[in-house]
């Protein structure tokens, strides 16, 4: 009896202890898969010293796998995992992971984003590294899982102060660039604010040329000119478009210009000297076309074309021109 | 009336104005302006300071004119009937009553000169309201009628001693308030001063030929006048418009420098006022040989006929002078034709 507990109690300690001596399935290191199976294209971190605490850092693997071999998906890294380097917590965490699959014919590419930030620091600057990463490939032909190994990134922690007496000269590093504050929003407002300004001036110039694109279009003469050569050939458009001058004059002048005050208009503003007799002309014929109506039936066709030439005449001298050079 | 009776008539009135020129020296605008009131048939107002021609001008023009000429003196103690009868007692011994001044021409009155009209009593200033707006006065239970007669009547603004202000009911009777100053000229200074012809006045005055104008015709002529020249649309609207900045300057952006234009007009000009502008602006067309009126002829008589019938709030009526001679070249300047 007693002997039967005995082996009892031995076979289920030799049981217990097999069990235990067993390797874990993910501790197993399996076979390297040959490399003319997997290509690998890493893009890492552009610098690899000057990280500090809270730092983050990217690397895309793009691994592509041909056939008959496949990536085993669930050996893609996972985040939480807390990563150790000789029995000691590296401190350097993976925070992200993503992935996305393009398949060929021949081939499947696997393109796998790893985010990883610092969580170590030091009295001064310290090795870390970004680990590698193994990766299980499955032959799909022969059940066979091999694995494949992403190379690590080596880089240095430095500390987020300097740590005792030193030399700042002496301890900076060549690899080490300053540190720029990220100015993309600030260039993106910028941008926006210039295009705002360019708008701005654009109508600035636009008011400022009285509704009109070129300077001086929207002077006073300029804008009867135009409208005086869409007026019609007849007594009517004779009488509109003495009116449309007379409207000019009064805004150059600043004050309703008359008969009687040519003179005066003249001495305020000189650039008008040279067509005096043309304006004194002008007013006899307004004379005649408002306040005249007898006299005014000895007006002929000729009028209206006068009048079209004498108001660009004016228009000349409102932009500083001579009106003999330029009729 | 044919084109060439308008030019013989004309050159009387130009031959009248040169003619009170030669005596009444820098005095050119205020010649003209009487001028034209006498074609207009209204009463003229002379405003000025002491001792610069008023007198002298209108008696100038009186001689011109022809016709019966009556004159009296502004004074605090002057009634009405002073102007109508007076009472005497005669060689006989018994107390008569002869005509006063203004009926003494009869029909043939053609000019009542008042002298310092602002030293007559309001009730002198009520009868001469009806004489002048209705050319009647019921006197010895009989209506006389003055068809030719005009007023001329002077005052001088300075003098604010026992002096009364003439009402604006009264103001607007005149067709023109013109004012007299002083020439700036220095040979024409030097001559009222110097040249002894200026010193007596009667003898000036005598070298005005009499009767240039015939009076009597004047008032038919005046009419044929006023119905030869035109005023065309524009010109209406324009003065319309003119008057209807009178009433409220500020609708046509019209400032005066250091005036609440919002409370400076309590009333503008009157249709009578205005038809008189026109009136006038007739005239001063046919002198100039036109056949309708511009806006020029308006200016050249826009103040004259204006200014001394706008009411202001009283705060301002010590500065009317100014302020009235600001705003209505304010108006002339902010309204266009066309």
């Amino acid at each position: 009896m007693r002997t039967s507990i005995q082996t009892k109690f031995l076979l289920a300690t030799s049981v217990l202890i097999s069990l235990i001596s067993q390797p874990a399935l993910a501790d197993v290191v399996l076979p390297e898969i040959n490399a003319k199976y997997v290509t690998i294209k890493e893009d890492n971190p552009t610098r690899d010293a000057g990280y500090v605490v809270g730092d983050i850092l990217e690397r895309t693997i793009t691994l592509t796998v041909k056939k008959p071999y496949e990536l085993v998906k669930e050996s893609i890294p996972i985040v939480g995992y807390e990563h150790r380097w000789k029995g000691q917590i590296s401190g350097i965490e993976l925070s992200k992971v993503s992935s996305e699959e393009i398949k060929h014919s021949d081939s499947v590419t696997h393109v796998i984003h790893l985010t990883y930030q610092v969580f170590t620091t030091g009295k001064l600057a310290k090795p870390a590294a970004l680990r590698a990463e193994i990766i299980k490939m499955r032959n799909t032909e022969k059940k066979e899982t091999l694995q494949y190994r992403v190379p690590s990134f080596n880089f240095r922690v430095s500390p987020l102060s300097v740590f005792g007496s030193v030399k700042l000269k002496e301890e900076l590093s060549p690899f080490t660039p300053p540190f720029l504050i990220d100015s993309s929003k600030q260039k993106l407002t910028l941008k926006l604010l210039i295009g705002l300004l360019g708008l701005s001036l654009l109508g600035l110039l636009y008011i400022f040329g009285m509704h009109a694109w070129l300077p001086r279009m929207g002077a006073p003469f300029a804008k009867a000119y135009r409208d005086i050569r869409k007026m019609p050939e007849t007594a009517s458009g004779l009488q509109q478009a003495a009116a449309r001058i007379h409207e000019s004059l009064n805004k150059t002048a600043g004050t309703s210009l008359f008969g009687n005050n040519i003179d005066s208009f003249i001495q305020d503003k000189p650039a008008f000297s040279p067509v005096k007799q043309d304006i004194e002309k002008f007013f006899a014929l307004s004379r005649k076309v408002f306040f005249e109506p007898e006299s005014a039936q000895n007006l002929n066709e000729h009028s209206k074309a006068w009048l079209m030439k004498f108001c660009r005449h004016l228009r000349d001298c409102e932009r500083g021109l001579r009106p003999e050079a330029s009729a | 009336m044919s084109d060439i009776q308008l030019a013989d008539w004309r050159n009387h009135a130009l031959t009248l104005e040169s003619e009170v020129n030669k005596v009444i020296v820098g005095q050119h605008i205020p010649v003209r302006l009487i001028t034209t009131s006498i074609f207009a048939r209204g009463h003229v107002l002379l405003e000025g300071d002491v001792g610069v021609g008023k007198t002298t001008l209108l008696r100038a023009f009186t001689r011109g004119i022809g016709g019966g000429y009556q004159r009296i003196e502004g004074t605090i103690d002057l009634m009405p009937n002073d102007l109508v009868y007076h009472t005497y007692l005669g060689e006989d011994g018994k107390p008569h009553v002869s005509p006063g001044p203004i009926l003494m021409s009869g029909e043939n009155l053609s000019v009542f000169f008042f002298n310092e009209i602002n030293r007559a009593r309001p009730q002198v200033h009520s009868l001469l309201l009806r004489v002048m707006a209705e050319r009647t006065l019921t006197a010895f239970n009989k209506e006389h009628h003055f068809p030719h007669m005009l007023v001329f009547a002077d005052r001088n603004q300075v003098e604010k001693e026992e002096t009364f202000d003439i009402p604006s009911a009264a103001r607007d009777r005149f067709m023109m308030e013109i004012p007299i100053v002083v020439p700036n000229d220095d040979s024409i200074m030097e001559s009222l001063v110097f040249d002894t012809r200026f010193h007596d006045a009667d003898a000036l005055v005598s070298n005005v030929p009499e009767n240039i104008l015939q009076f009597d015709q004047l008032n038919k002529f005046a009419s044929i006048l006023q119905n030869s020249i035109s005023a065309s649309p524009t010109l209406r609207s324009y003065v319309l418009n003119l008057w209807r900045a009178t009433k409220t300057p500020t609708d046509f952006g019209v400032k005066v420098s250091g005036v609440d234009m919002n409370r400076l007009v309590l009333s503008g000009a009157s249709p009578r006022g205005m038809a008189m502008v026109l009136r006038a602006a007739r005239v001063n067309a046919w002198l100039n040989e036109r056949t309708a009126v511009l806006p020029e002829d308006i200016h050249d008589v826009f103040h004259a006929t204006v200014a001394h019938r706008l009411v202001f709030s009283p705060v301002y009526e010590m500065r009317r002078t100014e302020i009235a001679r600001d705003m209505l070249s304010g108006i002339i300047h902010a309204i266009a034709a066309p």
